[in-house]
């Protein structure tokens, strides 16, 4: 069998054992299970919110929530993939290769003619199973809570859509596992293994977006964008930045994947953008060495 | 010199020797600053673009003078404040777990039991180093703060501003004290180390990421770019006048928000600096009045943080198998 199979088999096995990959996925599941409810009950009392307003007079304005799309409901989804998503992505990632350069497992796969850049596509490999297996797993969840909230099961042209949508979901995780096994490797210390790429995805969630649009890091966690400022200073200062807030790129693409009619702009720049960073992330997973693998592990 | 104090002068020689815990202190300051900065630019995009509407509104021979925007230095901390409540609890959760886990690691424990070491002694002396590490890492990121709000707010902060700043200070310092003390904990309470750090890094998604995300996105005015009420052109005292009507659910959503610890650090901070507009150039008094249930919960929460810390910290549940 191919060492890249054997080590993506394994890397399936550990991952089934890994504790705090459990604990957030566990988290991640709840989340997007119980966010298509969260929606649907808002969605209602604001509906019902409207309809008294209207009936005292008080507004001529058309109900913002009117034909809203089907896929609506699963906006909350998509911060929750920004938030325990990437989050779990990066601890898959980093424990991945901690695992290993711990146990010296490492020392040992490399004592034979293995080329390390295959030994680390089957891990890459091997976590993106697991993930891609959890998506099809949360989709059907998805699926089914909007189905039941709306009645009716959803059209072929909706469940497309969400299919897109968890694939692409899949490839902006992957940029976040490359990250955490990155990290891990060029770590010496297993804290700190874990810190910095979270301290990286911190400031791709908060920093960049915020230096982009002047909006605050809380406001980044509402699916609904606040109205940010993109004039003097900022219309430059986002241009910089914006093609680096990744997790702004994925918000940007998703709903226009979902249809939701608060997307402006064109989503193939947020697409490309995903996709460089999933070449980047590779080419820099590859490009380790046969030594740096082998280095001591200390805590 | 008594046990705890020579176990907390230990603690602060290893914090102070600790390059990993001032990089990620710095990363704190610098998000802190950086935030300041984006804030000040963001108000001066603002009164350009009021510049500019005056400037029309004249040429079109209008006599009406509008309100230019105003300047409240401290409402630029907005952004500050919610960088600490978020990567401030992440980075005080390593700072707390890594106390114990040294010892874990290091099979330490042992030998530092060989002495007479009073049942809480261990516990009070990593907690005393943590409450001072926190006390000097919040005060210089304030007083950072205080010199650069005056720098790009152009104006020198006033006694009642030095205050407000001491007292959002206090607060954050008992927040932060609380995750670490919450992580120490933690760490000596579980046999094994990953399962303390999957705990509280679990519980640090879900208290200060989940449950405010979960409450804000409930709010009927945070459904609409812009807020919901604004687009229907409602006045605040409609607004009222009409959410008065959907109390169970407003109830339902701020119960979710205020089971997070961090909305009360976040609510009390926002209301001393006046970042909440309600709050805005009123007495301190005022503030306290407002924000007398989240001081209370902070505090209680606090105290069953550290009473928690104190118990799972013994020879007993340290030195088990």
């Amino acid at each position: 069998m191919s060492i890249a199979i054997v080590a993506a088999r394994q890397e399936i096995q550990s991952l089934r054992r890994e504790k705090l990959a459990q604990a957030l996925l566990v988290v991640f599941v709840a989340m997007v299970s119980l966010s298509s409810f969260i929606g649907w009950l808002t969605n209602k009392n604001v509906t019902s919110i409207y309809r008294r307003v209207k009936d005292q007079g008080l507004t001529t304005a058309a109900n913002p929530f009117d034909n809203v799309p089907a896929l609506y409901y699963l906006r909350n989804t998509v911060i929750y993939l920004v938030l325990v998503g990437a989050l779990l992505a990066i601890v898959l990632g980093v424990a991945s290769i901690i695992r290993d350069r711990k146990a010296h497992t490492v020392d040992l796969v490399l004592v034979r003619p293995v080329d390390a850049r295959i030994y680390l596509l089957g891990k890459v490999a091997g976590v993106a199973t697991w993930l891609a297996m959890i998506l099809a797993f949360v989709s059907v969840i998805s699926w089914s809570s909007i189905a039941f909230i709306i009645g009716k099961p959803l059209t072929g042209a909706d469940t497309v859509r969400l299919i897109l949508f968890f694939t692409m979901s899949l490839f902006f995780l992957m940029g976040f596992v490359l990250l955490g096994m990155i990290c891990a490797i060029y770590s010496s210390r297993e804290t700190s293994a874990l810190l910095l790429p979270v301290a990286i995805w911190s400031v791709i969630t908060f920093v960049l977006p915020q230096l982009g649009t002047a909006d605050h890091p809380v406001s980044l966690l509402n699916p609904v964008p606040a109205i940010a400022n993109h004039g003097g200073v900022f219309s430059t200062l986002n241009s910089i930045f914006n093609p680096f807030s990744i997790t702004e790129q994925f918000k940007k693409v998703s709903s226009w994947i979902l249809g939701n009619t608060d997307f402006v702009g064109n989503p193939s720049i947020g697409l490309i953008i995903l996709a460089l960073v999933l070449l980047v992330g590779s080419f820099a997973l590859l490009a380790t060495k046969r030594d740096r693998l082998r280095r001591e592990m200390y805590e | 010199m008594n046990n705890t104090m020579v176990i907390m002068r230990k603690e602060l020689l290893d914090i102070r020797r600790n390059r990993f815990l001032f990089l990620l202190l710095s990363f704190i300051l610098v998000a802190v600053l950086v935030s300041i900065l984006v804030s000040a630019l963001d108000f001066r995009v603002k009164i350009d673009a009021f510049n500019k509407y005056a400037a029309a509104l004249h040429q079109a021979g209008s006599t009406v003078v509008p309100a230019p925007p105003q300047l409240f230095p401290l409402q630029l901390l907005r952004g500050s404040m919610e960088y600490l409540e978020i990567l401030g609890a992440l980075f005080a959760i390593v700072l707390g777990y890594g106390m114990i886990a040294k010892e874990k690691q290091r099979a330490t424990l042992g030998l530092i039991f060989t002495r007479p070491v009073g049942r809480y002694q261990l516990a009070r002396g990593k907690l005393f180093a943590l409450a001072i590490t926190w006390m000097v890492a919040v005060l210089t990121i304030f007083l950072v703060i205080a010199v650069v709000v005056a720098v790009v707010g152009s104006s020198p902060l006033h006694l009642i501003d030095a205050y407000r700043l001491l007292i959002s200070a206090v607060i954050a310092w008992a927040y932060l004290f609380l995750w670490s003390a919450l992580a120490m904990g933690m760490a000596s309470f579980t046999r094994q180390l990953g399962i303390s750090l999957v705990v509280s890094i679990v519980l640090w998604l879900s208290v200060v990421l989940i449950l405010p995300q979960i409450g804000d996105t409930m709010d009927p005015d945070n459904q609409v770019p812009g807020g919901l009420f604004f687009s229907l052109q409602i006045s605040k005292k409609n607004e009222q006048a009409v959410l008065a009507n959907f109390a169970t659910f407003e109830k339902v959503r701020n119960g979710i928000e205020v089971s997070s610890i961090t909305k009360h650090y976040e609510r009390s901070t926002f209301a001393y600096l006046g970042i909440k507009d309600k709050f805005n150039q009123k007495p301190i008094g005022y503030a306290f009045k407002g924000t007398l249930p989240n001081l209370l919960s902070l505090f209680f929460a606090s105290c069953g943080v550290i009473f928690f810390a104190l118990l799972s910290t013994t020879r007993k549940k340290l030195l088990r198998r």
